[in-house]
């Protein structure tokens, strides 16, 4: 087994909407950041037999599968 | 008797012109509280969170909105066991506040719902149940994406035990533990539920049940 | 022609003629920013060249509807002190390429038009046009509108009453995203304007930053996004429906306060066409510094910022010592204010760069000069017959109706509409479950009724036909709740307006809806017009949406649309001006039947109509529920009705009248029913003796059984679940 993680964000150009919330939140409470921007993360466990293979079963997922929509999202993949 | 009521505002709050117009049908005074200043306690006799979207139900529902100024007036104010109503979003943030047992998630068919429920009675003992009557029967809308009521087993037992389960649903529409549509904390001052009395006024809303609650 | 020029009318979508019109207006050949200001202001969408000659046929006016030419929505009086705002609009083509956030930003859009003159939004409703449902991506299509109209519409504390959802083949490659807004004046409230006015006065941009939504250097109309290129995607507009509800508050706070003098929302080409069209309305000119528009992205040049589509933002004009309180209100809800300029005397919109002049332009020349053209068309070759209605033979009943369930045609649509909050604002009445919504107005108490109108099949059947239906239709529905139609709205959704068959079927659709509109006494006050609903050669069908205000003295006592009990009696009441059988023929036959019956007829039968209601009540006639005969007459009808336990047996009393016309379209009959079968039919043959109706008993309710005729005898379990199936 293979454990993957896959990090979800906006793409840059697109509005982050729920990360500007959050950040005028975290700002108006006095926490100290300059910038926030929130995606999600997503981990899961392949029966893949090298990373390789375990990499572009999650491709597959991403693109095939809608795992993300690449109009506004963009993704990372992170071996554990 | 006329009350003072006080009504929590916090950006994006979408109820609150609603249960201040249902408020003042009664006779009972009531003001906003914008989510930024503090209050004093004994300005007011309850308080009323009420229902929206406050900070867009970014991040995680009612968690933005439960850690501003105004919500530290609440605490104080539950603290001294005064009656505090949470509808909706306002169920949401008072268990952000650690005001209320328990947490509510997203529906368990991933979609908002909006529909008519019929509700049950558990327990009438507290201040917004002074017309109401064990196991009766009443009728309120739902209008909510994350109602779905979650607290472990250990904590269900206790707030079963404790009579905490205000009122479930007959039909679980969200999958919430126990059908729990509404619940109080230990003290039964701060009572929340995710239904909407404000909607139900009078028969041509579609119920009128909501005037058992006032 | 040289490359570089045949490159920029392909990028700014200008014709060689708009070039030439461009280079003589301005005097010089055009510079990029001046390009760009074109490109946008000239677009069809924004300037609306085919169509503004027909639009004026929409001239009627009446005493509720005082002449707000050229302003963001109509605005109704209606009594009591209390006027209401209302448009409709299209956000087609982004739906389909992104159905969640083009869905969320068409909704987000029509709020901003209502909002911006002050009104506050009160109701939304939707017009939605899907193809197939089998047909690719139509499914995640349909799911991702929804989702997207609902996410907004809920959280921006706006109720959605009422929608239609139509399919059909030819919009499988150009679905239609309709979106309506309701706003509410109470006595004393101030209406905004949005012609800029005086010399000295500041122009403030208010609202979220601005990014790179909407801009985009790659034509859109391809969607073929497998490429990673990030520079291949369109920058998709995303709406925040949080921010909006931001908008909205601190919005209507200025102008309560009165720290505004105009006021416009950014929507189609942002900050160029609201810059524009406030100068050019308010016949003055403006200094703005683009340098000072707050920005997500700093990069952003000129031209970007000019044409950039990011959503809640708007335009105001105030005067320098109501600055400083206008801003912190907007402060106060968490929004960014800036100044961009002044208002001058001198009629130029003068664009700087910091300390560069962009350029220096008469905004006259833009708007008031915009092309208009006279689009070819033929006058309208009515589908009008007069011989007898042949009813189409061999008809298997049974597979028709499964087929019906199969694509949605008989779908209940509650797994739509239970999305939608129906109920925030503690004003609804009735709502999504029923064919026209009601919310309770705040000041006077009366019901505003709200319902839209164009049913498709009769719009491929004939263009004219379907548009007077567009507007009849939902006027009778209105009418059968005991409410009276005031005025119309419209969304008008064609095809390519350069072939002239596509111009015919507009031409002839406003005509019929202009005409429509003075028979109903309910002027068309707003509107919105989407051509080019075109893909590879093939159009949609004409498709001019409609949406109607109305008005009931009360939100008390509105009959349902549904059977309520059995053992019910089921009577219908038959004035025919065309018959049709929609529901039987396969798009090659079409038929239909004009009575003698003039529109002046069909006016009176409607007003007739509504007066049922109050009499009704006042004379305590037992009538349980009322629903107009849809397209596939009294047969689908009831189905329609079944709800609970309760069904419908029809196999006696229409027992010899051949199982076709159970099915037929019958335009404008009405069903009610009632526990009291002799009162009701007396009462009614009382109520409409002056009218060519026929009103007879055809059924009854009864307990879990569905009988249509004899023969087409259906479970009543499956019909049941069958109408309840979602996606």
């Amino acid at each position: 087994m293979i454990t993957i993680g896959i990090k979800i964000m906006p793409r840059d150009v697109i509005l982050d909407s729920q990360g500007r919330a959050i950040e005028s939140s975290m700002k108006s409470n006095g926490f100290q950041v300059q910038s926030l921007r929130a995606g999600k993360y997503i981990e899961m466990t392949l029966p893949a037999a090298s990373h390789d293979l375990a990499k572009a079963e999650v491709e597959r997922m991403l693109h095939e599968g809608g795992l993300f929509n690449p109009l506004i999202e963009k993704y990372d993949i992170y071996f554990n | 008797m006329s009350l003072n009521v006080g009504i929590p505002r916090f950006l994006g709050t979408n109820c609150d012109e609603d249960v201040k117009r249902w408020i003042e049908s009664k006779g009972f005074r009531a003001t906003y509280l914008w989510y930024e200043d503090r209050f004093e306690s004994k300005d007011f006799d309850w308080i009323v969170i009420p229902g929206g979207f406050s900070h867009g139900d970014y991040l995680r529902c009612g968690a933005l909105a439960a850690r501003t100024p105004v919500m530290k007036s609440v605490q104080e104010f539950a603290s001294k066991g005064k009656p505090i109503l949470g509808i909706c979003n306002g169920f949401q943030i008072l268990c952000e506040a650690q005001l209320l047992p328990g947490v509510l998630l997203q529906n368990k068919n991933l979609r908002f719902i909006d529909q008519w429920q019929t509700l049950t009675v558990q327990n009438a003992d507290n201040p917004f149940s002074k017309m109401m009557t064990t196991q009766q029967h009443i009728r309120l809308p739902i209008a909510h994406g994350d109602g779905q009521y979650y607290a472990d087993s250990e904590t269900l037992q206790k707030i079963n035990n404790n009579g905490q389960i205000w009122l479930t649903y007959d039909e679980n529409p969200n999958g919430s533990a126990l059908n729990i549509a509404g619940v109080t904390n230990e003290k039964k001052n701060v009572c929340a539920l995710m239904p909407h009395p404000e909607r139900a006024q009078f028969e041509w809303m579609g119920s009128s049940d909501g005037e058992l609650f006032l | 022609m040289s490359s570089d020029l045949s490159q920029n009318l392909k990028i700014y979508r200008l014709s060689m003629e708009e070039y030439e019109k461009m280079k003589t207006l301005l005097g010089h050949e055009p510079n990029v920013i001046e390009w760009c200001l074109f490109s946008a202001l000239w677009s069809e969408h924004c300037s609306y060249k085919s169509s503004k000659n027909h639009l004026r046929k929409f001239s009627f006016r009446n005493s509720n509807t005082p002449d707000m030419d050229g302003e963001n929505a109509g605005v109704v009086d209606l009594g009591y002190g209390e006027k209401i705002a209302f448009k409709m609009e299209s956000h087609n083509h982004p739906s389909f390429i992104e159905p969640v956030q083009g869905a969320a930003t068409g909704v987000g859009g029509i709020l901003r038009d209502i909002f911006t003159m002050g009104a506050r939004p009160i109701m939304s409703a939707n017009y939605l046009c899907f193809g197939d449902i089998e047909a690719p991506r139509m499914k995640h299509l349909m799911k991702g509108v929804v989702k997207g109209i609902s996410s907004y519409g809920n959280c921006v504390g706006v109720p959605t009453v009422t929608g239609q959802t139509n399919f059909h083949p030819l919009y499988n490659k150009n679905i239609l995203v309709n979106a309506l807004s309701v706003g509410y004046f109470g006595p004393e409230q101030r209406m905004a304007l949005s012609n800029a006015s005086g010399s000295g006065n500041l122009v403030v941009y208010v609202g979220a930053k601005t990014g790179r939504d909407g801009v985009h250097g790659a034509s859109m109309a391809s969607a073929s996004f497998d490429d990673d290129s990030e520079s291949k995607k369109p920058n998709v507009q995303i709406g925040d429906p949080f921010y909006e509800k931001l908008l909205i508050e601190a919005c209507l706070e200025v102008l309560e306060k009165n720290l505004v003098v105009a006021m416009q929302d950014m929507g189609a080409a942002g900050l160029t066409s609201s810059s524009f069209e406030m100068s050019s309305k308010g016949q003055v000119g403006f200094i703005l510094d683009l340098k000072k528009v707050p920005l997500r992205d700093s990069s952003m040049t000129p031209e970007d910022i000019l044409l950039s589509e990011s959503q809640e933002r708007m335009l105001l004009i105030c005067k320098p010592e109501k600055l400083s309180e206008l801003q912190e209100t907007f402060k106060k809800w968490s929004l960014d204010s800036a100044v961009l300029g002044e208002v001058q005397s001198d009629r130029k919109v003068k664009l700087m760069w910091g300390e560069e002049v962009l350029t220096n332009i008469d905004p006259d020349l833009i708007v008031e000069e915009a092309p208009r053209y006279d689009r070819p068309y033929q006058p309208w070759n009515s589908l009008q017959k007069t011989q007898a209605l042949q009813a189409p033979e061999k008809i298997n009943f049974q597979s028709l109706i499964e087929k019906a369930f199969k694509t949605s045609k008989l779908n209940r649509f509650q797994w739509i509409y239970n999305q939608y909050d129906q109920r925030v604002g503690a004003r609804t009445a009735t709502a999504c479950e029923s064919a026209v919504a009601h919310a309770r107005l705040d000041h006077s108490g009366r019901g505003l009724a709200l319902a839209v109108g164009c049913r498709t099949d009769l719009m491929v059947m004939d263009a004219q036909i379907g548009a007077f239906d567009a507007v009849y239709y939902p006027a009778f529905q209105m009418a059968l709740k005991g409410s009276v139609a005031l005025s119309i709205t419209d969304c008008l959704n064609f095809g390519n307006p350069q072939k002239p068959e596509i111009m015919s079927q507009f031409v002839a659709s406003v005509e019929a809806i202009a005409s429509a509109s003075v028979q109903l006494n309910a002027p068309v006050i707003s509107g919105n017009v989407s051509f080019y609903n075109e893909t590879l050669d093939e159009n949609i069908p004409p498709t001019p949406a409609i949406g109607m205000v109305g008005m009931r003295d009360s939100v008390e006592d509105i009959l349902p649309d549904y059977f309520q009990a059995p053992m019910e009696y089921i009577v219908r009441v038959k004035m025919d001006w065309l018959q049709s059988y929609t529901w039987l023929n396969s798009l090659e036959q079409k038929v239909s039947q004009f009575t003698e019956n003039t529109h002046a007829d069909i006016a009176g039968f409607i007003k007739q109509c509504q007066a049922l209601d109050q009499k009704r009540q006042a004379e305590l006639i037992p009538i349980t529920s009322i629903k107009a005969i849809g397209l596939g007459g009294l047969a689908v009808t009831c189905l329609k009705m079944v709800q609970g336990n309760v069904g419908f047996d029809l196999s006696f009393d229409t027992s010899l009248i051949p199982e076709s016309e159970l099915f037929r379209d019958e335009l404008y009959s009405f069903i009610v029913t009632t526990t009291d079968l002799d009162l009701t039919i007396s009462f009614l043959k009382k109520h409409f003796k002056n009218f060519p109706v026929d009103i007879r008993k055809v059924g009854e309710t009864v307990t879990e059984k569905i009988h249509i005729s004899k023969k087409i005898i259906l479970d009543f379990k499956t019909t049941k679940s069958q109408f309840e199936k979602g996606l």
